[in-house]
């Protein structure tokens, strides 16, 4: 009795030991990678598995059938035929509209000293002071009142609000950045203001401004509860949508469909943004 | 091949200080001019006032005869190089010299000829498609200065680019500075807060205090003949003591010093500098008793401090002791000013005593 107690202590001991030296000899980096890969592949997985499934019953591990049906039958959706190109279409024009605005607002902060310059700058955090929902919630009654519940003017408005901290914080430190003395040297080799900004500023702030410009992007694609809020019943957006699929269906493909499909931007950002910062100036230091 | 000149240009700023006050140069054809002064004298805002970043309050700047004080920056003949690293970090090095000259529609293989000359010029022949940060900072301003030079300006202006960089290789840029203004024979405006790279540089110096000119001369006159009291203490070492004026007879705590005829009179302060004091071998009447408080070792010369007088109206005064003699601290020894400038009233130009050196002094 005792000695299978001696014995099974000494093993768990050893297996923590070993365990131990593992992680002590390959460094934290495997333990960290494999908690990694756990906690992002696991639930992917099973979308992954859910979305080429055509029948998936009880006891298995993996769907009995593997097809593409559900994904012909997903896009042949009327809803899902508008809402993809309508949530395009509002991140793009949200996008657009927000660097008209903010990128004008942002260079003026980062060089021209006003009065409440600091202020203004900090009182666009106020929308991120306040829980969301509340917000929009007296945000809808206000556009209910202007008619703009359930019109695309309404979901632009309310998605660009969500991008002014983003759109202008990013770019004002990038334009803060550029030193003085760089856009004075194109004017003194007797460059314009307009070319010293196309060719000196804009260049170095570009990294930064498309890096805000990708957020901005995909923030506006994922939003849901601003356009759930303003946009139902009439204006529905992916997001919106994949939420009513995945709550009221039946069919769990379509939920698990539209997930994947939903993915396809942000790992567009992840490629883009890689790109952006391989390459050209910003390794050069690095002696990449 | 330009003259410049500034005709009573001043500079307020809005916060109500005058950054420069009627400030009058003229800076002949190809010569290399020094403006010189403590930081915060206005140095920089009329070199930046010359290049059209700052616009003068009053004044006028001319370039060949013609003004330039309405023109903006990117339309003046001038051609600058930061005190700061200004290469553009995004474009390579042939990128960065080559823009001026993309802007004034040159063919493409006369700019590629033009870069080269200028990089053969800062001896950085190959570096063309290098990025700024993989420069070091004397590259990185050669680099600044040949694109400044390639646009051919007519005054090329400096803003203290040698300061950010390790001592030995300022000087070796400074050097090369010279040869390379020299072989251009371009007009040239540098500016500095230190007086060994005006020195060294310069045709002649505009030692600037305060918003104001102070003095323009050649770097051995303004050694020699510092116009004003700041001049006198703000270029190399200097003994500066205050007396008073009576009957000819200038009197330094307690002791005293012939004036000529002429000399102000009443309050006055009396420059001299550490080499011209003479060391007597004995007691003199016109020598000044004095005890060697320190004496450091320079290495090219000993300097010491001296306590000169006794009692309550001793002061110290610095000088350079000569070869053959080697006394102890502590000892005493006799000194003579064989060269001195009084300084009366404001403003007013010192009054110059060189004295007969007895045979026997010993000088360095």
């Amino acid at each position: 009795m005792t000695t299978i107690r001696t014995e099974g202590t000494s093993f768990w001991a050893s297996t923590m030991r070993s365990f131990a030296a593992t992680v002590r000899r390959d460094g934290f980096g495997w333990l960290a990678l494999v908690v990694l890969i756990l906690m992002i592949l696991g639930p992917l997985y099973s979308v992954v598995l859910w979305a080429f499934a055509e029948r998936w019953q009880y006891p298995s591990l993996i769907p009995t059938e593997f097809g593409l049906r559900f994904w012909e039958q997903t896009f042949a959706r009327a809803d899902i035929a508008k809402a993809l190109p309508f949530s395009i279409f509002l991140s793009v024009t949200v996008t657009l509209l927000s660097a008209v605005i903010c990128l004008p607002a942002a260079y003026a902060f980062a060089r021209i000293k006003f009065r409440g310059r600091q202020l203004l700058l900090l009182s666009f955090l106020a929308t991120n002071a306040f829980p969301r929902f509340g917000l929009y919630i007296s945000i809808a009654v206000i556009f209910f009142r202007l008619n703009l519940v359930g019109t695309v003017q309404g979901v632009i408005l309310i998605q660009l609000i969500n991008t002014l901290l983003l759109m202008i914080w990013i770019p004002t430190a990038a334009f803060q950045g550029v030193d003085r003395a760089l856009e004075e040297a194109g004017l003194d080799v007797g460059a314009s203001r307009f070319r010293v900004f196309t060719r000196i500023t804009l260049p170095m702030v570009m990294p930064a401004l498309s890096a805000a410009l990708l957020l901005t992007f995909v923030n506006t694609f994922y939003e849901a509860q601003g356009a759930l809020l303003i946009g139902l019943p009439r204006v529905v957006t992916m997001p919106v949508l994949m939420y009513s699929l995945i709550n009221s269906q039946l069919v769990t493909q379509y939920g698990a469909i539209v997930s994947l499909v939903l993915w396809a931007p942000s790992l567009i950002l992840l490629i883009v943004a890689q790109r952006l910062l391989r390459g050209g100036y910003l390794t050069a230091g690095f002696g990449v | 091949m330009s003259t410049l000149d500034l005709v009573q240009l001043s500079k307020r700023f809005s916060g109500s200080v005058n950054a420069v006050q009627s400030v009058d140069m003229n800076v002949h054809d190809g010569e290399f001019m020094c403006i010189l002064g403590p930081s915060g004298c206005g140095k920089s805002t009329l070199l930046r006032m010359i290049a059209g970043f700052e616009m003068p309050t009053s004044g006028d700047i001319t370039i060949d005869g013609d003004s330039v004080a309405a023109l903006p920056a990117n339309r003046r003949p001038t051609a600058m190089v930061f005190q700061k690293y200004t290469l553009w970090p995004h474009m390579k090095v042939f990128d960065n010299i080559a823009f001026g000259l993309q802007l004034r529609h040159l063919s493409k293989a006369d700019i590629a000829r033009k870069v080269q000359e200028a990089l053969e010029l800062v001896s950085l022949a190959g570096y063309e498609d290098r990025y700024p940060a993989q420069l070091s900072g004397g590259q990185q301003q050669r680099v600044a200065l040949a694109r400044a030079l390639v646009l051919e300006p007519k005054i090329l202006l400096l803003d203290e680019p040698f300061s950010s960089l390790d001592a030995i290789l300022r000087v070796r840029l400074r050097e090369e500075l010279r040869r390379i203004q020299r072989r251009l024979q371009i007009t040239a405006i540098f500016v500095t807060h230190d007086q060994e790279e005006a020195l060294t540089l310069a045709d002649r110096i505009a030692v600037m205090n305060a918003g104001r000119i102070e003095q323009i001369d050649a770097p051995a006159q303004i050694y020699a003949s510092p116009r004003t009291l700041f001049v006198a203490d703000f270029i190399g070492a200097m003994n500066l003591l205050s007396g008073t004026v009576t009957n000819g007879r200038l009197a330094v705590g307690g002791l005293h010093l012939d004036v000529p005829m002429g000399a102000p009179g009443g309050a006055v302060t009396v420059a001299i500098r550490p080499e011209d004091l003479a060391v007597l071998p004995a007691a003199h009447p016109e020598a000044w008793s004095a005890v060697i408080e320190q004496i450091s070792d320079l290495g090219h010369y000993r300097r010491a401090i001296l306590e000169v007088g006794a009692g309550s109206s001793a002061f110290t005064m610095k000088m350079y002791l000569p070869k053959s003699f080697n006394p102890a601290e502590g000892s005493t020894l006799e000194v003579y000013p064989r060269r001195y400038l009084v300084y009366g009233g404001a403003g007013a130009a010192p009054f110059e005593c060189v004295r007969p050196l007895p045979s026997e002094a010993l000088t360095v």
